[in-house]
């Protein structure tokens, strides 16, 4: 009997073993002056990363008993890497978008975002009555980091996404005006590749990039983007409706027309630094392109100004955007004492107008100020900030791929070379989803 | 009947060797796959701490009969199995038709074995970056040479059937190492004996093929089509790092893989649905299986057929 009992304790102990191996660590909350490692995970953004490494730098210096230790992902990657190392509690402080995508009262059977995944799950702690939220705008705050009355993110800034960046350079040289209307803008085109120039890239390799830059035109036609979205969920607006057909053909002509060729393999990252080298004329992009632009190519001349998608140039003098990072903290740290530290003096009014220097976003605190070239160049519309459609749209459950308004379905980056023929395919797909959760 | 390790002391012996490995087994593999057949019929999300409900056959129904996102589905089903025909014939062939050429005696076989084997070992990541960069269509490499004669193409950025070629033929170029790899090792085990007789016999090139090498290669054919069919099926890293979520190129892996971690909409706040994706990934298992199955009876049958 004693040796058939050595059995289950044999078997006991290889198990505890093995699932020792798999257990994460539970640290206990270190005193003021213990040496805390400090995780810290940000998405890529050249620009802000530099900034970053210049602040954790000056924070340690500050706080010598805490070690930054940051990592840097991906854009597209950030929401997974977020949420598989706060199931590990293995991050302290993380960059989040602002909150977007909640599920709005018409849509039906919609899956909650990411970030609302997050919160319902106990995983990002509660900053409702920091001090520091003091420091930015109300309704940044309530709009971008708010859920259920509760304050889970700073919002660090506002970007566009629906500007064009041109090369006042060769604007000059073959006497082009900068556009204002859609004409003006074919017009543009036709002259530069008269010339043998190019007229537009953008990173198609990342994909998003090509149908970022033809925002302007979805918002030409659709100034309220929060009405778009409802009118497309309850059947008011049509993707394949005249107003819509004017967008599709728009699109093609931009894609097919305005894009140079071989634009589908240029990196994200690449697309500043090739607008930069002079080889194209525009680009169109987010604003937080901009940093990159000067680091290119210091000295480069540029503008930035509102896609002119409408005939008319009373429409287009939006700028359409989203809430970008944010900083939020994990709700297991076991430094969360270092955490807040580190999220008090980020917000200090001073770091913050550097970070908003460097990165170029529009700044979510009021005192702040958008110093920059940027911050020039936008400034005639930003009066006319707003929303854009990604950050409002969630698809119905059973839609098809096809049922968003990209001008990347088009040739040569797509398969579609017929604005009707695609516009019906995409109300398609969205209406099947639409029918199907009814 | 005897009994090898005795009925009292050592009794137990065997079993409490083995208990490492089937616990390993049981935690790495066997484990995760019970509970995502488990999770295949919930709504996880993947995320600790998260409620998870019970949602019954929802995620299967969602899967394959909801809307157009079914019909989505089920061309990524079909654009899967045309993968993987076009990979496991194309990589078995030339896995093949090289074993022979390196298997010669002949001075430096070696450094070709070498050559066409390192692919293998750079990893889909670095596969992929090096073909984004060759591929690279505004004076990359294959632009260049392209120019040389008056064309040019978009390559991986082009259209869905051409950028879904390149990643068969670059799928092919990273395994292909290991398929040859195995036919050699197959060949290598073949008499010599054999090849003499059968050419002072006479034999042409063809019938010593023919009559002696294939049906002694069984066992490396029947190895060799399972990997390619098993790994072409489940392949989805090369087309996440080449060219990402498109429409009109995914394959069921890498849908599975965009399902469960937010990468289908473009949008950063995409949810995590990662019950829908468990259900996605009992459906490729299936497939899987069937293939694998049938493919393993039939190539049995074979075998004995040949070797006795």
């Amino acid at each position: 009997m004693r040796k058939l009992k050595l059995f289950p304790l044999i078997a006991i102990i290889i198990l505890t073993i093995l699932l020792s191996a798999c257990g994460g660590s539970n640290q206990a909350e270190p005193a003021a002056s213990e040496k805390v490692t400090l995780s810290v995970l940000v998405h890529q953004n050249p620009p802000m990363v530099a900034f970053m490494e210049t602040f954790n730098q000056q924070f340690t210096e500050r706080h010598p008993n805490i070690t930054i230790d940051m990592s840097v992902v991906n854009a597209n990657d950030l929401s997974t890497v977020s949420q598989t190392r706060l199931s590990a509690n293995d991050i302290d402080v993380l960059d989040i978008f602002g909150f977007a995508n909640g599920a709005q009262p018409y849509m039906k059977m919609v899956e909650p975002p990411n970030w609302q995944q997050l919160i319902d799950a106990g995983l990002l702690m509660d900053l409702t009555g920091q001090d520091f939220l003091k420091n930015y705008d109300e309704n940044t705050i309530k709009d971008a980091g708010s859920y259920n009355d509760k304050v889970y993110s700073i919002n660090l800034g506002r970007v566009i996404y629906s500007g064009i960046y041109y090369n006042k350079q060769l604007f000059e040289q073959y006497n082009i005006a900068v556009p204002t209307t859609w004409p003006e803008l074919v017009t543009a085109c036709e002259t530069l590749k008269a010339e043998d120039v190019p007229c537009m890239t953008a990173g198609g390799a990342d994909g998003w990039p090509i149908f970022v830059g033809a925002y302007g035109l979805l918002g030409a036609m659709y100034p309220d983007q929060a009405s778009l979205v409802q009118g497309l969920w309850e059947g008011t607006i049509k993707w394949n409706d005249e107003t819509s057909m004017e967008m599709w053909t728009k699109m093609q002509i931009y894609a097919r027309d305005m894009m140079e060729e071989g634009a589908s393999g240029v990196a994200g990252d690449a697309a500043p630094g090739r607008f930069a080298s002079g080889a194209v004329a525009m680009f169109p992009g987010g604003s937080w392109y901009a940093p990159s632009i000067e680091a290119a190519q210091p000295g480069f001349e540029w503008g930035y100004i509102p896609f002119p998608g409408s005939d008319k140039a009373e429409d287009n003098q939006y700028w359409f955007g989203k809430y970008d990072q944010g900083w939020g903290i994990a709700a297991n740290t076991t430094k969360k004492d270092a955490a807040l530290l580190y999220l008090k003096e980020f917000s200090e009014p001073a770091n913050y107008q550097a970070f908003v220097d460097a990165v170029g976003f529009i700044p979510t605190q009021p005192t702040a100020k958008l110093n920059t070239q940027l911050g020039t160049e936008i400034a005639p519309y930003l009066a006319n900030f707003r929303v854009g459609y990604e950050q409002y749209w969630t698809p119905p459950k059973g839609a098809g791929q096809f049922a968003n308004p990209w001008a990347s379905y088009f040739k040569p980056f797509g398969t579609d070379d017929d604005p009707q023929v695609l516009a019906d395919k995409v109300q398609a797909d969205l209406q099947a989803g639409l029918d199907a959760v009814k | 009947m005897s009994y090898h390790f005795g009925r009292k002391k050592t009794k137990w012996l065997p079993y409490l060797l083995l208990l490492p490995g089937l616990l390993f087994y049981f935690l790495i593999s066997l484990g995760p796959s019970i509970a995502t057949a488990f999770y295949s019929l919930t709504n996880a999300t993947g995320i600790k701490g998260a409620t998870i409900n019970w949602v019954g056959l929802d995620n299967y129904r969602e899967f394959l009969f909801m809307g157009r996102a079914s019909a989505d589905n089920l061309a990524a089903l079909n654009r899967t199995l045309i993968f993987c025909l076009a990979v496991t014939l194309i990589q078995f062939t030339l896995g093949l038709f090289i074993a022979l050429l390196v298997n010669q005696k002949l001075k430096g076989t070696n450094i070709f074995r070498t050559i066409y084997f390192m692919p293998v070992i750079l990893g889909a990541v670095i596969q992929g970056l090096m073909w984004r960069l060759f591929l690279y269509p505004l004076g990359g490499p294959a632009a260049k040479l392209l120019s040389l004669f008056g064309m040019s193409s978009e390559f991986l950025g082009g259209q869905p059937t051409e950028a879904f070629a390149w990643v068969i033929f670059i799928q092919i170029w990273a395994n292909m190492g290991t398929t040859m790899m195995i036919f050699i090792a197959g060949l290598q085990t073949i008499p010599t004996e054999m090849y003499e007789a059968a050419t002072i016999d006479g034999a042409s090139t063809w019938q010593v093929f023919r009559n002696i090498t294939w049906p002694l290669l069984t066992p490396s054919v029947n190895t060799n089509l399972l990997l390619n069919i098993i790994g072409s099926l489940q392949a989805w890293q090369l087309f996440l790092v080449l060219i990402g979520y498109r429409n009109g190129t995914q394959v069921l892996g890498y849908l599975i893989y965009a399902t469960g971690f937010g990468q289908t909409s473009g949008s950063t706040s995409s949810s995590f649905r990662q019950g829908y994706a468990a259900a996605a990934s009992i459906i490729l298992f299936l497939l899987v299986l069937v293939i694998g199955m049938s493919v393993q009876v039939i190539l049995q049958r074979r075998e004995r057929r040949i070797l006795g």
